[in-house]
């Protein structure tokens, strides 16, 4: 078997930027999915501890979630190759240097909100997956959100990630070829909606932060106790 | 020209020797501009003086000096081609300056593109990028019949606003990571949008790509500096169909 096409295709620029534009827009879809999941905490403790169960009762799961960190691993490795290419090959010596309105802050930052998200999976794998889960997921989530410092970091990552979908939607489907006048706008727009809704993630802590479900009566009974 | 419309400016401009030397940057004053002179003829005076004066002029490139030739380039207070939008810097008049402005001059500086003299720099790392695949191949003879080929308007349009890219480089220099994808977009656009392009078109995706990066240009973090200023106004739509072209012919193409 000749593989030589797929070394090729990888060792491209335009190919492993492909890799990363295809995994990010999955990541992204999955972070969609991660946002309505979320959103179940409101329908309470009952509902969203056997939305978990089912999840966690699925044999397919344990293949989704490897799926899952395979993507996250496709998206990092490809983009740190491409960075640190790019730092390698990056103009300088200009005394003055203007940029010209292409760059947005979404843009010029993408590997500064990378950075920041990877440190934030970690932080989220040590709280949320690799941890005890005895007092239900409901509870320790909710709990969790409860903690100023916790939720500050989750508030952060939100806003990182946010700021990363801003300039990536769009870049992926530019570098998958697909950018025309007849679709780009609404690709750019939905782009921009995607981002806005990671600032969800954000709110539902704050939400619970500041006890909105106990006035709001959607708390279970042992957290009011 | 009325002399009392005449004015001095003092240009800091990057001298260096040679390509292996070091350069630093110079301050001149350049007296007797005339607002209605072009910015390389403001450079030509300098030259002139210098020269009287014993010393070493400044090198620049210019060739036709009527923007369509790509050999200008130069970045104007940091903005590269001056601060005209969608200008080469030879249509940079010295009316957008006033007297006692202090103009810095600085070469293109990409790690492709070595600067050779002053502010003249080897763009030749574009022209083996076209050797890689930048043409079609056809057998000479008599001119074929010119409606023998037909060529549907809006493509004919479309690929005419590929081809009006100089190549002077000015996308490389403008991007962050030193890429060349808008110009190299542009001539695989050109070709792709025409049906003369049609038998060649995978081999010359793979192969400019594969030159670009070889070369050592940058990969393309989608920011659009390079349109925004490209004096030619070529749009990055030409990236996203060199990534199209690049990406079928990887996956799909018998090659």
């Amino acid at each position: 078997m000749d593989i030589t096409f797929i070394k090729r295709f990888i060792s491209a620029s335009i190919g492993r930027k492909a890799v990363m534009a295809v995994s990010g827009l999955l990541l992204g879809g999955f972070m969609l999915v991660h946002l309505a999941e979320n959103l179940l905490l409101f329908k309470g403790e009952a509902a969203y501890n056997a939305w978990v169960d089912f999840l966690l009762s699925n044999p397919a799961t344990p293949l989704l979630e490897l799926g899952l960190a395979a993507l996250f691993f496709a998206h990092i490795i490809t983009g740190v190759w491409v960075r640190a290419e790019d730092f390698m090959n990056a103009p300088r010596g200009y005394e003055a240097r203007k940029w010209q309105g292409g760059r947005t802050i979404g843009s010029a930052t993408m590997l500064y909100t990378a950075a920041a998200l990877l440190a934030y999976l970690v932080y989220h794998m040590l709280t949320f997956r690799f941890t005890d889960h005895s007092m239900g997921f409901y509870r320790m989530v909710t709990s969790a959100f409860r903690k100023p410092v916790f939720t500050a970091v989750y508030v952060a990552g939100s806003a990182a990630l946010a700021l990363h979908l801003s300039h990536g939607m769009q870049s992926a489907f530019q570098t998958l070829g697909l950018n025309h006048p007849k679709y780009t706008p609404l690709v750019k727009i939905g782009g921009v909606i995607v981002a806005l809704a990671m600032v969800g993630f954000a709110l539902i802590s704050l939400y619970y932060l500041l006890g909105a479900d106990l006035t709001a009566g959607t708390a279970s009974e042992a957290i009011i106790q | 020209m009325n002399d009392s419309e005449q004015f001095s400016v003092t240009v800091r401009v990057w001298r260096q020797a040679g390509p292996k030397e070091p350069g630093k940057m110079a301050a001149y004053k350049v007296s007797g501009i005339s607002p209605d002179m072009s910015f390389l003829e403001m450079l030509d005076i300098l030259n002139d003086d210098l020269l009287k004066k014993g010393g070493n002029p400044v090198t620049f490139e210019s060739d036709c000096r009527e923007g369509i030739c790509g050999s200008c380039g130069l970045v104007v207070n940091g903005d590269v081609h001056g601060p005209d939008e969608h200008s080469t810097v030879c249509q940079l008049h010295m009316r957008r300056f006033s007297n006692g402005d202090v103009i810095t001059v600085e070469p293109w500086r990409a790690k492709t593109f070595p600067v050779l003299k002053d502010l003249a720099v080897d763009r030749g790392a574009l022209d083996r990028l076209i050797t890689a695949g930048g043409f079609i191949s056809t057998n000479t003879g008599a001119g074929p019949d010119a409606n023998a080929t037909p060529v549907e308007k809006d493509k004919a349009e479309e690929a005419m606003d590929a081809a009006a890219c100089i190549g002077c480089g000015a996308c490389v220099v403008s991007c962050p990571n030193g890429a060349a994808m808008l110009f190299t977009g542009a001539k695989i656009s050109q070709l792709a949008l025409l049906p003369q392009g049609g038998p060649e078109r995978a081999k010359r995706a793979l192969g400019m790509v594969e030159a670009m990066d070889r070369q050592g240009f940058g990969n393309c973090s989608n920011e659009y500096e390079c349109e925004a200023v490209c004096p030619k106004d070529i749009k990055v739509a030409n990236i996203a169909r060199m990534n199209r072209e690049f990406l079928l012919a990887g996956l799909i193409s018998e090659r």
